[in-house]
């Protein structure tokens, strides 16, 4: 039982950059054990992701393509995946830390009678090569290992930044092949509506990146935000608060459901710092807070803090900054 | 309607700092106290709310020893209408084996419809427990769920946040909704407090208690590290002092730190 399995995510048939760090995870796991590195992607016109998932580390790729896999829901890809996967044996199956694959994850280890570890920061093995998962917990203030029980594979998803991806290897190759779908995939769930943004930001390019809160207080107040982000030239980046509130698309938003960002400079405008905002940014060089409250946990984790209302400091830093 | 909430009591790290772990490789659970996992409370609102409209009960389970468990007791002060504890020595269960024995408890709730359970765990990463649940009944699930769009005896629609945006799933009856809510400022889902009346009503009354069997877990847990934390000098910057202001500007923008 040295196999690793790799569900991986695509985008318009394009496999996620997250889908390519499980797959360096996976090669390293592989490696470590003697083992080969299977993915699996699933959906609508996604056999076009093969040819990348090869060449930065697959031995395999097996196709599961249908309607009914697009968008996702639980009850398809678990059939799917237990189609792909029937009467094999697997020392560890990777998926992305995304809300499908944290989604999915339990079912495919309920499915192989797996141990099951979601968000790990990493995939170790001890003296014995025996797989380990590492996870924080306690608020992000421990690691914990995880193992599976003797015979059991290991079910893990993983967090944005826990392997680098490879760099794509054209010399690579590798098997493609489509999986056989039963006709029933279709479970009694539903999507019955959806509203994604594309991408309009790179926020994880950006060099400083103005962030935005529910301290900003009201739409019309976020003009302060935009004046600033342009005066230094910066990307505007959000809490989901502010993206619930719909005064920026979801593409600007940092933390776990956003993008994971590491800026040279961060300027948090009306932020809290909950832990959900916290692990998206916790990397910025430089963090500068505006915050009325002085004890809001990002205020006591920023470099600079301003104690002031965002909407009297803001258009203050701007006419200072030009 | 009948809907099930599953809840938590976790371990408060919010304000810890130094070591979490002694010489030996252990949490050091002296040093903390324990809260209503944020997220179940915001599925018991979801709930009580459900029951504010549609009617029916709401019933809380929660497994652990009784000293582990007072958050049933703080449900019945908020407007549950039943609690059940589920014994278990919670240190040798990982997530699965836990939504083994509450998949039990839930069986045996009379013309249960709707399971909600919160997305984190104790200490602030995803649990998914209600996702393990859902493999354990055999029923339809939803996770990330952020608000219900819509609530019938026969179905729900589940408002699921996603990475670029939200989508909506229509999940017939019976199913899973695991909830992680992103409560704003005046938000309307807010939890409602205790209630007084019901404070003096539930303060004494017996919690029953569900017996469930379960197996093995194939999730070890190995062992824990303390993670050094980055440390950061922070500094005060006075917002009504332009040259300060203008100071830290200067040295952010070039790089200065
Ligand atoms: C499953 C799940 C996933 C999540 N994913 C994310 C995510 O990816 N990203 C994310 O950001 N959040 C996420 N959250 C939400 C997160 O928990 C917080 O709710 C959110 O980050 C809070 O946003 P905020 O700081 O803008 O708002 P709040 O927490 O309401 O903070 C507003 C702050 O502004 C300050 N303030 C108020 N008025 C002023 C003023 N005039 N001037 C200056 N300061 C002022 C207040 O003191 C307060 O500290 C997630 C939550 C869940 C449950
Ligand atoms: N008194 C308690 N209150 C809340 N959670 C607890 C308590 N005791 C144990 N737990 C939880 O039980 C699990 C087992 O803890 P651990 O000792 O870290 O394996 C953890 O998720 C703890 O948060």
């Amino acid at each position: 039982m040295s196999k690793v399995l790799v569900i991986a995510q695509a985008a318009e048939g394009v496999a996620t950059e997250l889908s390519l760090q499980c797959l360096a995870a996976a090669r390293a796991a592989a490696d470590r054990i003697g083992g080969t590195v299977t993915a699996l992607v699933g959906g609508k016109d996604v056999g076009s992701a093969a040819p990348t998932l090869i060449q930065h580390g697959a031995d395999e790729v097996r196709v599961a393509d249908a309607d009914a896999l697009s968008p996702y829901l639980t009850t398809p890809f678990r059939k799917a995946v237990r189609a792909a996967t029937e009467g094999e044996s697997w020392a560890l199956v990777l998926l992305p830390a995304s809300t499908m694959g944290d989604d999915l994850a339990p079912f495919v280890a309920h499915d192989l009678g797996a141990a099951c570890v979601l968000d790990a920061v990493g995939i170790d093995a001890d003296a014995s090569g025996c797989l380990l998962a590492r996870r924080l917990e306690y608020d992000r203030k421990v690691t914990s290992t995880f193992t599976a029980a003797e015979g059991k594979a290991l079910v893990v998803t993983l967090k944005d930044g826990a392997a680098d991806a490879l760099p794509a290897d054209a010399a690579r190759n590798g098997q493609v092949v489509t999986v056989d779908l039963p006709g029933d995939l279709a479970g009694a769930a539903e999507v019955v509506r959806r509203d994604v943004v594309a991408k309009s930001v790179n926020l994880k390019a950006a060099r400083i990146i103005v962030a935005a809160g529910a301290g900003v207080g009201t739409r019309e107040n976020f003009a302060r935000i935009e004046e600033l982000a342009a005066r230094l030239g910066a990307q505007i980046g959000a809490t989901r608060a502010v993206v619930d509130a719909g005064w920026l698309p979801a593409d600007h938003q940092i933390g776990q459901t956003g993008a994971v960002v590491r800026p040279d400079v961060y300027i948090g405008c009306g932020i809290s710092g909950a832990v959900q905002h916290w692990v998206g940014m916790s990397e910025a060089k430089t963090i500068v807070a505006i915050n009325t409250d002085a004890s809001a946990p990002l205020m006591r984790r920023a470099h600079y803090r301003i104690v002031g209302d965002v909407n009297d400091v803001v258009p203050k830093l701007t006419q200072l900054a030009g | 309607m009948h809907s099930i909430v599953v809840v938590r009591e976790v371990w408060d790290t919010r304000d810890l700092t130094g070591d979490m772990v002694d010489g030996a490789g252990a949490i050091r659970t002296d040093r903390l106290t324990t809260r209503f996992e944020p997220e179940d409370l915001n599925a018991l609102e979801m709930a009580l709310r459900i029951k504010d409209t549609l009617g029916g009960q709401v019933t809380v389970l929660a497994l652990g020893a009784p000293g582990e468990v007072d958050v049933l007791r703080e449900c019945l002060y908020r407007g549950a209408d039943r609690a059940v504890r589920v014994p278990a020595d919670l240190a040798d269960l990982d997530t699965a084996g836990r939504a083994r024995l509450l998949a039990q408890a839930t069986q045996a709730q009379d013309g249960w419809r709707l399971v909600l359970a919160g997305v984190t765990i104790p200490e602030g990463e995803t649990s998914l427990l209600g996702s393990h649940l859902a493999a354990e009944l055999g029923v339809e699930q939803a996770s990330y769920v952020d608000s219900l769009e819509s609530v019938t005896e026969t179905e729900v629609v589940a408002r699921r946040a996603i990475e670029m945006g939200i989508e909506d799933i229509r999940l017939p009856l019976p199913a899973v909704v695991s909830v992680g809510v992103a409560l704003l400022a005046d938000d309307p889902r807010t939890p409602r407090s205790a209630k007084a009346m019901l404070k003096l009503k539930a303060k004494k009354a017996e919690i029953p208690e569900f017996a469930a069997a379960g197996g093995p877990s194939p999730t070890r847990r190995t062992g824990h590290q303390a993670v050094s934390e980055r440390q950061i000098e922070s500094q005060d910057v006075d917002p009504n002092d332009e040259a300060a202001l203008q100071g830290m500007l200067q040295r952010v923008l070039k790089g200065e730190g």
